[in-house]
């Protein structure tokens, strides 16, 4: 279920907001520090427009602090939305309305956090790599400090288990018996399969048959826990085919079904919703660096596939304009091939699985069919909140291709013992690029979003270990 | 307690021409045996290489009765549970290990040495360890018996980075290793957990490492030996499986003495192996002491852990081992059954006798030849024991039971579907017990079983193994 646009006449109706153009004293450090910079203010309506590049990234700090992000109706500026069938906006309402009562419930909020401390393990610690850190030194002795947000000890070995927890808590409130889940790379399949198990409810996860096949390890734990995993052929058979598969079955069985997605794309409140139950990341990264380091982190690193690991990291400091958000996408055989999935990048605006947001789609409006070695990353699409922080310069985003990826897995794994999961892998690759510009001692924090067992037979493929 | 043996079979055995032999025996409750032999490297290895070296007969006991233990054969001081331990190893290696102990005495009293430890275990391993209760797993056995029964709580050490508690002593042992100058480890491994703990550990630590691997484990927990190799550890096969692994890997160790260190990943072998290792695993029952007290005010009532050479069941019992309101339970692998000889069950079957080092329990037979161990777990396929178990196992102290492949699988496909954890096989041992001791406990009894290791290793094997999938209980998207 796909509608994409890049046509203003579509919108069902234009949104206003103002712009600010802000110009950026370049520094050495390559700081982003709104407040001490020149600008000038203009308003203009808003338009969707078929350039991605003409958007200027410019963002005024107060008027960015009192949006609403998302607002009523779920939009982050223009982003984000509910473009569903009519038979799923009952659900999307019942749900949200769950969920903003169970934001304020505090023996909820309770029995959520014994969860995730005593079945999930956290919180994960903030771990200063320091054989990272020496291999990004420079000759004169400096260079900036890395850390890595260790979400890959969580229960089930990734992120994904902090939204399966609430959700299906959520689920439990509904009196919903059965659920639904997409994966790609089978972190948020294995996650959705536990929680599942824990509660005991019915659980069927889609899956691309090609992921299944290169993250096979991932479908063994599945079956293990007693989940039904139904291969998706349609398409590329990777994750955006698995998602259109499980949004047709949650409209077929929407009364007995809830569908817990597993990333902050999707009709409104997903989005939300996502980004709140991993919030917890940022919140506990905030505590840890003051006990650490007595300050905040100065950049965050975290690759982006939907952008669920991203914003639960970033989402804590999106207020803070001295912390820099970097989100890092796959950039496959690289931007100029035709095989990558860096949607902020290349991509253009407009609609898929119920959202607005960037995606990779042709002149005539048709998804281009995305690659990365990574399953997870694998995605045409983004979720309307990172569009939205690209769009107004809150948050910049770059890309990894295969190859930086890989040598990234296997760098972090000979370094510091750690291996992360390909998608990670990104985030970390990322780092060859943003190391040398960064000041002596600058805290670097990077979601380490997963662990990179499943990647195991991939990485021998290539690696030739 | 005398500990009879044919010194002259002893001596032909140690020194097949010549050489100095002198064997010091003493009657009463701390019997030694020290075997001295003057060097001659060629005979170090032949020895060393041998599966029956070292081994003594039988001794005529009478039934095990209980031993009245002092505080200091509890504590294992000067490599002694008991009649257990010691160092049965060449002159060679004497030196090394005393150096090695002392050294570990020191950093026993290093402040800075246990804050970095402290550092490493928090922000690298992933401690403290949840203690889980498990509610759908404590409804299960209480459903089964008239709504009575115990609180199940796990101790989940699966959480662990590595998934498994073999990192806690990998990475102290790392450290000291580094304080000692080593530029190289070698170690041994079974299912290949404390081969990956180790790699990391080396890796984290700019070590070199090398691994020894059965290849038999090799086949069977590939996945393992794939992480090992990514992590930038040399892993060198060896036919076999453990116990020929670490016969390899000491054979590696005593040839390069002086750059090499060891890193022993379980409580056998010879002193002060046992002890360090305990020690460093002992963070699992501090930790479980203080969760205990946080959650219900108390203690536990009864420890459960697998047991294969008996580090992660130490690792537990060791806080509360002077404390004799807690039950101490180690279940062993009862591979097709202990009435076959395809087990694993060292201290339900085996004898006392000398190995890897170690006076302890193990599986002999008449002439004092290793029986190869079985176990669908790879991880409990040791045909020996650590000496502090076979000391609690003669003292009364600890009980010890086993279960059988079947079992063990059963459990695994029982907490997967009802807690959404994938045990590893050996830790799925332990849980396995729960079926035979649930029924016996009061309501109100809180049971801590030691989840010591995740599944993901195993889950392939297990989907195609021919007992899977199990009893119709546990099906698939069930309702609870």
């Amino acid at each position: 279920m796909a509608i994409s646009t890049n046509h203003v006449a579509s919108l069902s109706k234009p949104c206003i907001s103002s712009f600010t153009t802000l110009k950026v004293l370049s520094k050495p450090n390559n700081y982003f520090h709104p407040g001490q910079s020149e600008f000038k203010r203009s308003s203009i309506s808003c338009n969707v427009t078929s350039e991605a590049s003409t958007l200027t990234i410019n963002a005024k700090e107060n008027d960015f602090k009192t949006l609403q992000r998302p607002n009523s109706v779920g939009r982050f500026g223009k982003f984000g939305g509910k473009y569903v069938p009519e038979t799923l906006i009952p659900a999307l309402t019942e749900l949200e309305a769950a969920f903003h009562v169970i934001a304020v419930d505090q023996d909820f909020q309770k029995e959520l956090e014994g969860i995730l401390k005593d079945y999930v393990g956290r919180e994960s610690p903030l771990y200063f790599a320091e054989r990272l850190t020496e291999h990004y030194r420079r000759p004169n002795g400096e260079g900036p400090h890395i850390y890595l947000k260790r979400e890959d000890l969580n229960h089930t070995g990734s992120h994904k288990i902090n939204n399966a927890i609430g959700q299906v808590l959520l689920a439990k409130r509904l009196g919903k018996k059965r659920i639904i889940a997409e994966t790609g790379a089978g972190q948020h399949g294995v996650a959705t399969a536990t929680v599942c198990a824990r509660f005991g409810l019915e659980c069927i996860v889609y899956m691309g048959a090609q992921d299944m096949e290169r993250q096979a390890l991932n479908v063994f734990r599945m079956k293990l826990l007693g989940a039904e995993v139904r291969g998706v052929h349609a398409g590329t058979a990777t994750l955006k085919d698995a998602t259109s598969e499980a949004i047709r079955d949650w409209v077929t069985n929407v009364d007995s079904t809830h569908y817990i997605l597993g990333s902050v794309a999707g009709p409104h409140p997903y989005p939300m919703m996502v980004r709140e139950f991993h919030a917890i990341i940022g919140k506990e990264t905030r505590r840890q660096a003051l006990e650490k380091w007595g300050g905040k982190p100065d950049v965050l690193v975290a690759c982006v596939g939907g952008g669920s690991n991203a914003m639960g990291l970033f989402h804590e400091f999106v207020d803070d304009f001295d912390v820099r958000l970097i989100g890092v996408e796959a950039a496959g055989h690289g931007l100029d091939s035709n095989k990558h999935a860096a949607t902020l990048t290349k991509g253009e605006v407009g609609v898929l699985h119920g959202a607005m947001s960037f995606l990779l789609q042709d002149d005539d409006g048709q998804i281009i069919e995305p690659h990365s070695i990574s399953a997870g990353l694998d995605y045409p699409g983004v979720g309307p909140e990172h569009s939205f922080l690209k769009e107004r310069g809150r948050a910049e985003y770059h890309s990894a291709t295969d190859d930086e990826a890989l040598e990234a897995f296997k760098r972090v794994s000979r370094l510091e013992g750690i291996i992360p999961a390909l998608e990670t892998s990104h985030a970390l690759a990322y780092l060859e690029k943003l190391c040398p510009s960064l000041p002596d001692k600058a805290k670097v924090v990077v979601s380490c979003s997963g662990r990179g067992d499943k990647d195991v037979h991939t990485a021998i493929k290539y690696l030739q270990v | 307690m005398a500990c009879n043996m044919r010194t002259d079979l002893l001596i032909s055995q140690i020194c097949p021409t010549s050489g100095h032999v002198s064997v010091k025996r003493r009657i009463g409750n701390a019997s030694v045996v020290r075997a001295v032999v003057v060097d001659h490297n060629s005979l170090v290895k032949n020895i060393i290489g041998s599966t029956s070296s070292l081994m003594m007969r039988r001794p005529t006991l009478p039934n095990p009765q209980l031993v009245e233990e002092t505080d200091n054969e509890r504590k294992g001081c000067n490599g002694k549970f008991g009649r257990f331990g010691g160092k049965f190893v060449p002159e060679t290696l004497i030196s090394c290990l005393s150096n090695l102990e002392a050294e570990f005495n020191l950093v026993l009293h290093d402040a800075q040495f246990q804050a970095e430890l402290a550092t490493a275990l928090r922000d690298y391993v992933g401690r403290e360890t949840p203690l889980y209760f498990a509610e759908r797993l404590t409804n299960h056995y209480k459903k089964n018996n008239n709504g009575e029964g115990p609180e199940i709580y796990l101790k989940r050490e699966d959480l662990n980075h590595g998934g498994a508690h073999k990192i806690n002593n990998a990475i102290a042992q790392a450290m000291i290793a580094k304080r000692l100058g080593r530029k190289s480890i070698v170690a041994a491994t079974g299912a290949g957990q404390h081969g990956v703990a180790t790699a990391a550990a080396c890796a984290k630590l700019s070590l070199q490492c090398t691994i020894f691997m059965g290849t038999k484990d090799m086949e069977k927990q590939s996945s393992n030996l794939v992480l090992m190799k990514l992590l930038g550890a040399e892993v060198k096969s060896v036919d076999g499986n453990f116990k020929e692994a670490t016969s390899e890997a000491f054979r590696e160790w005593v040839g390069n003495l002086e750059s090499s260190y060891y890193l022993t990943g379980t409580v056998v072998g010879p002193h002060p192996c046992p002890s360090m290792v305990r020690e460093f695993q002992s963070v699992i029952g501090k930790e479980t002491r203080r969760q205990a007290m946080d959650k219900w005010g108390g203690k536990p009532d009864v420890l459960v852990a697998c047991v294969g050479s008996g580090s992660n069941a130490l690792g537990l019992f060791h806080e509360f081992i002077k404390e004799k309101d807690v039950r101490l339970i180690g279940v062993e692998a009862g591979g097709f059954g202990l009435e076959s000889d395809k087990h694993s069950a060292t201290l339900a079957k085996g004898d006392v006798g000398v190995y890897h080092g170690t006076m302890s329990y193990l599986l002999q037979d008449e002439e004092g030849q290793i029986i190869r161990p079985h176990s669908v777990g790879v991880g409990l396929e040791y045909p020996a024991v650590g000496p502090e178990l076979s000391f609690l196992k003669d003292t009364g102290r600890a009980e010890y039971y086993s279960v059988t492949d079947k079992e063990a699988l059963n459990a695994c496909q029982m907490l997967c579907r009802l807690e959404g954890i994938i045990p590893s096989l050996e830790a799925s041992h332990a849980l396995a017990f729960l079926n035979k001791l649930c029924p016996t406990l009061p309501t109100g009894t809180k049971v801590v079983v030691n989840c010591s290791g995740r599944g993901d290793k195993d889950a392939e094997m297990i989907l195609n193994h021919k007992y899977y999938p199990m009893e119709k209980q546990f099906p698939a998207s069930q309702n609870s």
